[in-house]
């Protein structure tokens, strides 16, 4: 690749701008974004993290979902300043020191992708709905939930059981952490 | 050399070696990429289908802030002429080059480029953007909604024996006519692009979402009167493309001119309701299908006449017939094709292009033609099994449709459907039982690759095709591991670059049996030159004969002695050895016919108090030769039967009848399949490999679990209801109208 093409940025102030004081995958982070910035160009364009995707841009197909606050949104319905004080998570804080959360871990292992362009928005859902109570385990009740995040690749199939082998592990997991306790 | 009959790595699961870039967001595609300095442009798109442009009030959206330039008609570079030459490698996807002149010939034709500081600048001021325009009466909406018969493509039809005279005289007939609504690709990613002049507009590089590195390079070098050598088109990741980012598109050109005039470089990524309608589209089609029988099942005559909409700006013929000669085992065969100018973006390849629709036709009246006869359909299909090509008269180089036909049978339980129409209920809801075969090419293409062994222990494979999310990338790895023995994490792979060797357009299923016999060449021939190494003086089997030296587990072996490859390479004090190969199809083109087959069952559910049809369940045999990762080939039938219920049941294009304007070109009114659309699929792929076609004997999967699929779903909406629907997508709305 060419040395002056990059996947990072520079912070760049432009005219008219606001601060904007919040969390980004753990970081808390201050910036001066344009009051008609949407959270996902601010991500991808002003701060470089490009994981959260733009696929319809109006709220549409899922590929921008986030965790603000620890619900899944898209991040192309909602301004930047409406996150002042916020936490947001991204594809890019899921893996914690150099280890795949196990929602990834499963993707890899399910083939639960094709081309990887929704996969970040589809594991952000995941990894919300599997902490939502008000979701189902069975697998109709997740696929209702998931049909926010459209694969056009059509992996729907490998998307499903990524998620249910995530959930085994996960209640395995959290069942080791109270035996523990 | 190794035994393809008994590999080790190809054939087996392996998981994507790029998958953890993909999983983590760092795998970097065209949009999220920056440049220094770069400027970001936003097109601004003709909201007419047909008319001249008047005039551009630009002042606003100048005075706007951050706003560079503005680009249009009258305000543009002079180029040279688009090229558009499959055999030269330089098609593109439309010849008319932005802003060439004032004449609007569809809605979302470019009118103007915004470039400014950040994205949020330029969308602002392309807001401001006023447009005037003259509309002109007499916009052609679609072929479905006009009587033209459009231009007879004299070059697309073929004829072999007598088939009107047999049609005449058959016993049995069918004689319907079918149409498909125009579909969007709806490729996750837009089509977008980032433009960088250097050395003083001397060296171009463009980032660009592509499927063919090299066909874009050569089409642009010939735009900009540039050498080929000072040019270099990237495409690491690509949010998949489905045909409609093969070749380039004015999108491209209009950035690279920007960035040249700004002396900036400029990245456009199209939005979504731009890249619907003027980035693609499978086009509309009307076909009429003939079939005739004798009373035991047995074809006489197939007739398939084919229209097929193009643009005003460029010709693209979507051949709806080209799987019809070579599908069933018939002496009287004729297909034709035409093609109507359309007041539409232009149409391009999408998934298994032409043949998903004619397959479409073809499968259903096969349906009513086991109807007519009162068989089996299943039975009828076995029954015309072609056991040589009828096209071409050669034998198959690998077929196993017969065996697809009664697996896939045996797995759905086909046995258990009662035949009579709406017979089969479970509680409220009525159940459909249909199928339909399936159909794809195997093609092949020159390619070149190069393969390196490295003295850090790690293996490189470079070639210049792309992975579109196929798994290109992991199937080059494995080629090598399967060649040296290798472990996997040791082998990096390189694709998606012009300065890498040339690899062919990853489209029409086949870059697998395309690269895979290049990259093969380039190991043997890297392991050749690390041979001479060992033996050479001072070597690590100095004096040895370089033939009795063998590749395995990464290592060179005598049959006592294992060397690693970088233990020899640092033995004689070398960073690397370097392999060069090259393949492609041979004599095998003149003695075979190479084709994959298939079948699809399914069963539907109508609930008929809300008129409601749902895909349940599909089962499906497909024949590819071998598949070299077997989880990534069976994902590309499952997504393929994903995109085939949309095709059956939910995509269309809208295009006001009135104007010709795209009225649904956002996510929301234009459906494809969610999860909860999705059905339970069960896909087996045959292991038959075919080394006829190539040493590894993978034919390739993109396309066919998307054929056959569409006719499927509207052969069990008859048996469920008995009505017989041949216009595609099958709605809501249509069953409604029917009761």
């Amino acid at each position: 690749m060419d040395d002056s093409v990059h996947s990072r940025t520079r912070a760049q102030a432009a005219p008219g701008t606001q601060t904007l004081n919040f969390t980004l995958n753990g970081e808390p982070r201050t910036l001066e974004v344009a009051p008609n910035a949407v959270l996902l160009d601010v991500l991808r364009e002003q701060i470089g993290l490009g994981g959260t995707k733009k696929g319809c841009d109006h709220g549409q197909c899922g590929a921008c979902t986030v965790h603000v606050d620890g619900q899944s949104m898209n991040s192309c319905l909602r301004l930047a300043v409406m996150c002042e004080g916020q936490h947001v998570t991204t594809v890019e804080g899921l893996a914690r020191d150099g280890e795949l959360h196990p929602i990834q871990q499963n993707f890899l292992e399910c083939d639960a992708y094709q081309c990887g362009y929704c996969t970040p928005g589809q594991m952000m859902s995941a990894t919300a709905l599997l902490n939502d109570e008000r979701v189902g385990t069975d697998d109709a009740s997740v696929k209702e939930a998931m049909s926010g995040n459209i694969c056009r690749c059509g992996a729907y199939k490998n998307i499903v059981e990524a998620i249910q082998k995530s959930r085994q592990q996960l209640s395995y997991d959290a069942t080791q952490k109270e035996g523990t306790a | 050399m190794n035994d393809m009959t008994q590999p080790n790595v190809v054939g087996q699961r392996t998981p994507r070696i790029d998958g953890e870039f993909k999983l983590t967001g760092h795998a970097g595609y065209t949009g999220e990429l920056h440049a220094d300095n770069m400027l970001y442009g936003y097109p601004v798109s003709a909201t007419i289908a047909n008319g001249k442009l008047e005039s551009l009030e630009l002042d606003e959206a100048r005075a706007m802030p951050g706003v560079v330039d503005i680009f249009h008609h009258g305000h543009f570079e002079t180029l040279h002429r688009s090229p558009n030459s499959m055999a030269h490698g330089d098609m593109v996807n439309e010849v008319r080059l932005p802003f060439e002149d004032e004449r609007i010939y569809y809605h979302g034709q470019y009118v103007a480029l915004v470039v400014a500081e950040t994205f949020e600048q330029a969308r602002a001021a392309a807001q401001r953007v006023i447009a005037r325009y003259t509309k002109m009466s007499g916009a052609t909406a679609g072929l479905l909604q006009t009587d033209a018969e459009g231009e007879l493509q004299e070059s697309s039809g073929t004829s072999r024996g007598d088939p009107e005279a047999a049609f005449g005289g058959a016993e049995v007939k069918v004689d319907s006519t079918y149409q498909i609504a125009a579909e969007s690709h709806l490729q996750m990613e837009m089509h977008a692009t980032l433009a960088e002049w250097h050395d003083d507009g001397q060296r171009l590089v463009v980032h660009e979402s592509t499927q063919g590195v090299f066909f874009q390079r050569n089409a642009m070098a010939r735009v900009f009167g540039l050498a080929q050598e000072n040019l270099e088109v990237i495409s690491h990741y690509i949010g998949s493309g489905f045909g409609n980012k093969l070749f380039m598109w004015p999108h491209a050109v209009a950035t690279t001119v920007a960035a040249r005039m700004t002396g900036r470089p400029v990245k456009v990524v199209l939005p979504r309701q731009q890249d619907m309608s003027s980035g693609g589209n499978r086009p509309a089609s009307r076909q009429r299908i003939r079939l005739g029988a004798d009373r035991s099942g047995k074809l006489t005559s197939v007739i398939h006449d084919s229209t097929t909409e193009t643009s005003l700006v460029h010709q693209y013929v979507d051949g709806c017939g080209s799987a019809t000669p070579s599908f069933y085992a018939c002496d009287n065969v004729s297909t034709s094709q035409r093609v109507l100018e359309v007041n539409h973006g232009t149409p391009c390849p999408m998934r298994a292009p032409g043949e998903v629709s004619g397959i479409f036709a073809l499968e259903t009246a096969m349906d009513e033609l086991a109807v007519e006869l009162d068989m089996d359909p299943v039975e009828l299909r076995l029954k015309n099994n072609a056991e040589l090509d009828p096209a071409s008269g050669l034998p198959w180089s690998s077929k196993h449709l017969d065996e697809c036909l009664t697996s896939a049978a045996k797995r759905f339980g086909w046995e258990n459907r009662n035949p009579a129409v709406g017979s089969m209920r479970d509680g409220d809801e009525i159940i459909g039982y249909g199928m339909a075969s399936c159909t794809w090419s195997a093609g092949r293409q020159p390619c070149e690759a190069r393969v390196e062994l490295r003295a850090d222990g790690s293996l490189f494979a470079a070639c210049g095709t792309q992975d579109i999310g196929t798994g290109t990338y992991t199937i080059v790895a494995q080629a090598v591991a399967e060649l040296t023995g290798a472990d996997l994490s040791r082998i990096e792979v390189k694709l998606g670059e012009t300065s890498l060797p040339a690899g062919p357009l990853s489209g029409g299923s086949m870059a697998t049996a395309t690269v895979l016999p290049a990259v093969a060449a380039a190991v043997r021939d890297a392991l050749d030159a690390i041979k001479e190494v060992a033996i050479g003086s001072g070597g690590a089997f100095e004096g040895s004969d370089a033939d009795s030296l063998s590749a395995e587990a990464g290592c060179l072996t005598d049959g006592n002695r294992r060397v690693s490859f970088e233990e020899v390479l640092e033995t004689s004090k070398l960073s690397s050895v370097n392999g060069q190969g090259s393949a492609a199809p041979g004599n095998e083109q003149n003695e075979y016919a190479f084709r994959s087959f298939g079948a699809h069952f399914v069963e539907i559910r109508i609930d008929p108090e809300i008129s409601r049809v749902r895909v349940a369940r599909v089962v499906s045999s497909i024949d590819i030769g071998r598949a070299i990762n077997p989880p990534t080939a069976r994902n590309q039938v499952e997504g393929g039967i994903v995109m085939g219920v949309g095709m059956g049941l939910l995509e269309k294009l809208d295009y006001d009848p009135r104007d010709a304007r795209l009225i649904n070109a956002n996510v929301a009114d234009y459906i494809v399949p969610t999860h909860a659309d999705a059905p339970e699929i069960d896909v087996e792929l045959l292991d038959y490999p075919d080394f006829k076609h190539n040493e590894f004997g993978g034919r390739g999967v993109g396309e066919i679990g998307l054929t056959g699929v569409a006719p499927a779903i509207a052969n069990a909406i008859y048996h469920a209801t008995g009505k017989r629907y041949r216009d595609l997508p099958i709605t809501i709305e249509d069953l409604l109208a029917a009761d």
